[in-house]
């Protein structure tokens, strides 16, 4: 207050003493909290210096004994020093726990201090005279407009020099050359790799000639148990497939560098499976369906619908059974995965029987996280997991349906009426539209970027074509690939869905076609992959037969050619493993 | 003694901070060499219940309301320091300065730049209250509610005078501080208010050695220069500011009328306080007309020129995102410009992704930033324009007031004035009369 604020009051008796008392317990509190500080500072250094000191004198001594495990004299010495160490962290913890309790209260007392102290020191206000405002908030603002100017211009300054001194190492234009997702990646980890594309980019050639009788090209052969018509998926150095009879389904685990088989497991029939007798079409058998990776686990599914789920050295980690499916030929849509979430296309019965269902599975439980019923029939194709309109879709084909699904809970995103019959082949994405099939009828591109039933507003073509009835589409983005089971490779413009060519090739074919490099990779019944360049009309560039035969579409990762026959797994490519 | 007094200050500043690194030590977990047993992961701990979050809001209400009758009512720096005390003591030791308003900024902003993220509700009401009081009774937040404001109005010992130029060129420093803030939170690249928060490493006794340097500074200073951080750093503060400039009522120097005493034109610490002021001369002011006429001209170039910066800053400020500086990361190891792995390249490289894919990612992130900058660099260049525009223009007062914009309603300056003193009845109601 104005009227305490005097210098007089420290010179009064009452006033002197209580004065004293604030600067004393200012001193006081202020040594007290030097003092805590000190031993903080100590146990601070003690613990930074000697204590890290034995810290590593224990590493060493550990790694002394996972070299000799059974050295019990050096076990014992390191369990006796690793129990010193321990207990010297705990103490110093400890202590430096309740020094900063104690610091922080000495702290309070000293600021109370220092504030009663100045308390006594204020000052009363007492202003000048002939002072010109006017004149000081000009000359003020004056200074204050060059302030913020040379402030912006010291940002400026500062910018620019940072600007040039630092940025991205990494090349920026590294986009230019990518179109497509699906080939962009080292592993293969689901059906027709990343985005269910069929796509694959590598940095350098890929193999285009081999030999199955000779050997030429071939790196690696090794049997597969059961068959199966899935296709392998890889993940780094490991390959996986699935095999299954009527009795058992197994899941294999590969090297890719050795081929050698390192691990087989058992999925066990789930109770529920056992009370329906199981009849599949011999063209689909027990095992069909494409396995998934996610680098942690792999998961299969087998037509009597039981799902498995094993890491990477072969262990189970959980199985469930989603009921035996009703499907006329039996279940070959293969599995997807995103992020976290498995997700599963179980299409069966008539689409009045209310049957049909979309899942998502926690990957890492086997719960079911979501599940949406699906006005469908059964259909045999595999959904795809695309980014389109600033969102991520599972796309679905089905009988009467092509429906987009958000695979983070199930709920629609659209849905259009344009495809019937027995729908096999999967769809893919363009980047610009999505293509689906209807065997032997059409061929339809939709634009993922609508809502609700978009058959009448982003069905942006369909073209009456010789549409095949199980191989999938391929695409570059500007040009559809299909291929039928008797050989007819036709072309269609992606903007309009307009023929471009149309090529006969010989032999029949249930194999996908792949784009490698911008090259068509074509694999017949008969084991023979017809490579062609497709830059202007189709041009055979090769034929290279394996010997055996083949129904699964193949897998490509790290420069290397995958391809599943009836009976082996074939490696191709260079020898030299990247 | 003067000077024992401010070396035993510094020393406890610094042993404070000791402390404070001292509590950031982990306990590592054992190593069972020879039976091989895997410690089980952590759990982590549970969300805190629900209903002390809504606390939090209810005693920030409560706090704000409290703070705006001893602004304006009360008129009580006494009870005003209770409750920064009370602010400090919950919203800073005991809340850990987690949610504050200053934070809540990039939560906001985050929420509006990326359909994902939901904002909690304590978050945005958070960020809401302060405004929403502001714009009715000034920043009564800041006064004292605000812990961050709280510490450094506590340590403000023997504030002095900053030159009012010098001020208005380091308020600045605010607005790159809010526009990085929010550049870095839109591109969901980092909570900064968050991460070099000066003081929550006190509030939490644990933090980085350089946070705890940074906050012992700013502390350091504080006691020469009142609140530091609120004035020039704050960017919680500066939209404060600009909200209190149309605040409905506002703190008051005098409870009734100013008798030009001038007992109060220093006893503000934060310099709020504003002379009377007269009319220009002719001259200067024609020349004045002219110089708010180039300015006005000069705010579209400084807004582009400021876009400009911002864009060509872009390889700068995304080296902020984790995504890019492991792209750089990547990159140096396949180029040998390191020899050595580092833990993320490590884990990017176990997924089988593609280094180019990476690239290209990053490439994107590097273009989100470009844009972003155009705006945060075109609105810095608006600012800096229209400081200059503001700096300008002549503000006639009759009274000495408190500045609507820069006062944060500390109430030092009331016991200043002798009218309040009248009505406080410690004086006769001629005092002021006369």
């Amino acid at each position: 207050m104005v009227g305490s604020v005097d210098n007089n009051s420290v010179e009064g008796n009452a006033g002197d003493v209580f004065y004293r008392t604030a600067v004393r317990t200012a001193v006081l509190s202020g040594l007290f909290c030097l003092i805590v500080g000190g031993f903080l500072i100590y146990n601070y250094v003690m613990r930074t210096g000697a204590d890290e000191r034995r810290v590593n004198e224990l590493d060493e001594l550990k790694v002394e004994v996972q070299n000799k495990p059974d050295d019990e004299q050096l076990i014992a010495r390191f369990r006796k020093l690793d129990l010193q160490v321990r207990k010297t962290r705990v103490r110093r913890l400890d202590f430096s726990r309740r020094g900063g309790y104690l610091l922080f209260g000495g702290a309070i007392v000293f600021f109370a201090g220092l504030l009663w102290v100045v308390s006594f020191r204020r000052k009363v206000a007492y202003p000048k005279g002939g002072i010109d405002y006017d004149e000081i908030q000009i000359r003020e603002s004056a200074l204050s407009r060059r302030s913020v100017g040379v402030g912006a211009i010291g940002l400026a300054v500062a910018g620019l020099l940072l600007a040039i001194t630092i940025g991205p190492e990494f090349p920026t234009g590294a986009s230019d050359g990518l179109t497509l997702s699906g080939g962009l990646v080292e592993t293969w980890s689901s059906f027709r790799g990343l985005g269910g594309s069929g796509v694959y980019e590598w940095k350098d050639e890929v193999s285009s000639s081999w030999n199955g009788k000779s050997g030429e090209g071939i790196i690696w052969k090794s049997e597969v148990s059961l068959s199966g018509y899935g296709s392998p998926i890889v993940w780094k150095d490991r390959v996986f497939v699935s095999g299954a009879d009527a009795n058992s389904r197994e899941v294999y685990c590969f090297d890719a560098v050795s081929g050698e088989r390192l691990w087989a497991s058992v999925l066990p029939k789930i109770a529920e499976a056992n009370a329906v007798e199981l009849e599949v079409m011999e063209d689909t058998g027990y095992a069909a369906s494409t396995m998934v990776s996610d680098g942690r686990r792999v998961c299969a599914i087998f037509a009597n619908g039981n799902v498995g789920c094993f890491n990477f050295e072969g262990k189970r980690l959980w199985s469930v059974g989603l009921g035996v499916p009703d499907s006329t030929y039996g279940y070959a849509s293969s599995l997807a995965i995103y992020r976290n979430i498995l997700l599963i296309q179980y299409d069966q019965s008539y689409a009045d029987a209310g049957k049909s269902v979309i899942k998502g599975l926690n990957v890492l439980t086997g719960d079911i996280l979501w599940q949406t019923p699906r006005p469908v029939s059964s259909s045999w194709c595999s959904p795809i997991v695309i980014k389109a309109a600033g969102r991520e879709q599972v796309i679905t084909c089905s009988d009467p349906l092509m429906i987009a699904y958000d695979p983070n809970n199930g709920a629609e995103l659209w849905r259009a009426d344009c495809l019937g019959g027995e729908i096999a082949s999967s769809p893919i994405y363009t980047g610009e539209v999505v293509i689906g099939l209807e065997p032997y009828t059409k061929l339809v591109g939709v634009r993922p970027d609508g809502h609700g039933d978009v058959t009448k507003t982003h069905v942006a073509w369909s073209v009456d074509a010789g549409a095949p009835d199980i191989c999938s589409p391929v695409s570059n983005g500007e040009l559809v690939f299909l291929l039928t089971t008797d050989g007819t490779l036709s072309c269609f413009k992606v903007s309009d869905g307009s023929a471009v060519w149309e090529h006969q090739l010989k032999g029949d074919f249930k194999a996908s076609p792949s784009l490698v490099n911008g090259r068509l990779y074509i694999l017949s019944e008969q084991g023979v992959m017809i490579i062609a360049d497709i830059s202007a009309g189709f041009s055979e560039l090769a034929q290279c037969a394996l010997g055996e035969r083949c129904y699964a579409s193949p897998a490509f990762a790290d420069g290397r050619i995958y391809i599943r026959g009836v009976k082996n797994l074939y490696c191709i490519g260079s020898d030299s493993k990247r | 003694m003067r000077r024992f007094l401010i070396f035993m200050y510094f020393s406890t500043f610094l042993s404070v901070g000791a402390g404070a690194v001292l509590g950031a030590e982990r306990f590592p977990p054992p190593e069972f060499v020879e039976t091989h047993h895997q410690i089980p992961s952590p759990t982590l701990p549970g969300p805190r219940v629900d209903v002390y979050e809504y606390l939090d809001v209810v005693v920030l209400a409560a706090a704000l309301c409290l703070s705006s009758y001893l602004v304006l009512k009360r008129r009580s720096r006494k009870w005003i320091l209770g409750l920064m005390l009370f602010s400090l003591g919950y919203f800073g030791f005991w809340r850990q300065g987690c949610v504050c308003p200053i934070g809540a900024i990039q939560n906001v902003t985050l929420s509006l730049f990326d359909s994902d993220y939901a904002i909690p509700l304590t978050a945005l009401l958070f960020f809401l209250l302060p405004l929403l009081f502001t714009l009715f009774f000034g920043r009564t937040f800041c006064a004292a509610v605000c812990p961050l404001g709280a510490m450094q109005d506590l340590v403000a010992l023997k504030p002095m005078k900053v030159a009012r130029w010098l001020e208005s060129g380091l308020r600045l420093l605010a607005w790159v501080y809010l526009g990085s803030a929010v550049l870095f939170a839109a591109t969901g690249s980092a909570f900064v208010i968050c991460r070099y928060d000066p003081f929550v490493a006190f509030f939490r006794f644990s933090g980085s050695v350089n946070m705890i340097v940074v906050g012992l500074c700013l502390l350091g200073v504080g006691v020469f220069i009142g609140r530091p951080y609120c004035r020039f750093l704050c960017p919680y503060g500066l939209i404060l500011r600009q909200i209190s400039r149309i605040s409905k009522w506002r703190v008051t120097i005098t409870p009734d009328e100013c008798i030009k005493c001038r007992l109060c034109e220093d006893s503000c610490p934060y310099g709020a306080i504003r002379e009377p002021s007269g009319q220009w001369d002719r001259e200067y002011y024609v020349k004045s007309k002219k110089r708010l006429g180039i300015l006005i001209c000069l705010v579209p170039v400084l807004v582009f020129l400021g876009g400009l910066g911002g864009w060509l800053l872009r390889g700068v400020t995304s080296e902020v995102n984790s995504r890019v500086r492991l792209a750089d990361r990547i990159y140096m190891e396949e180029t040998g410009q390191v020899e050595d792995t580092i833990d993320a390249s490590d884990a990017f490289r176990s997924t089988g992704v593609k280094a180019e894919v990476l690239y290209e990612e990053s490439a994107g992130i590097v273009d989100s930033f470009g844009r972003g900058g155009w705006f945060v660099g075109g609105f810095l260049g608006l600012v800096v324009g229209l400081k200059l525009i503001g700096l300008s223009v002549k503000r006639g007062r009759s009274d000495y007031e408190a500045e609507r914009a820069s006062c944060v309603a500390c109430g030092r300056c009331f016991e200043y004035c002798p009218r309040e003193q009248v009505r406080l009845k410690n004086l006769r109601e001629a005092v002021g009369k006369a």
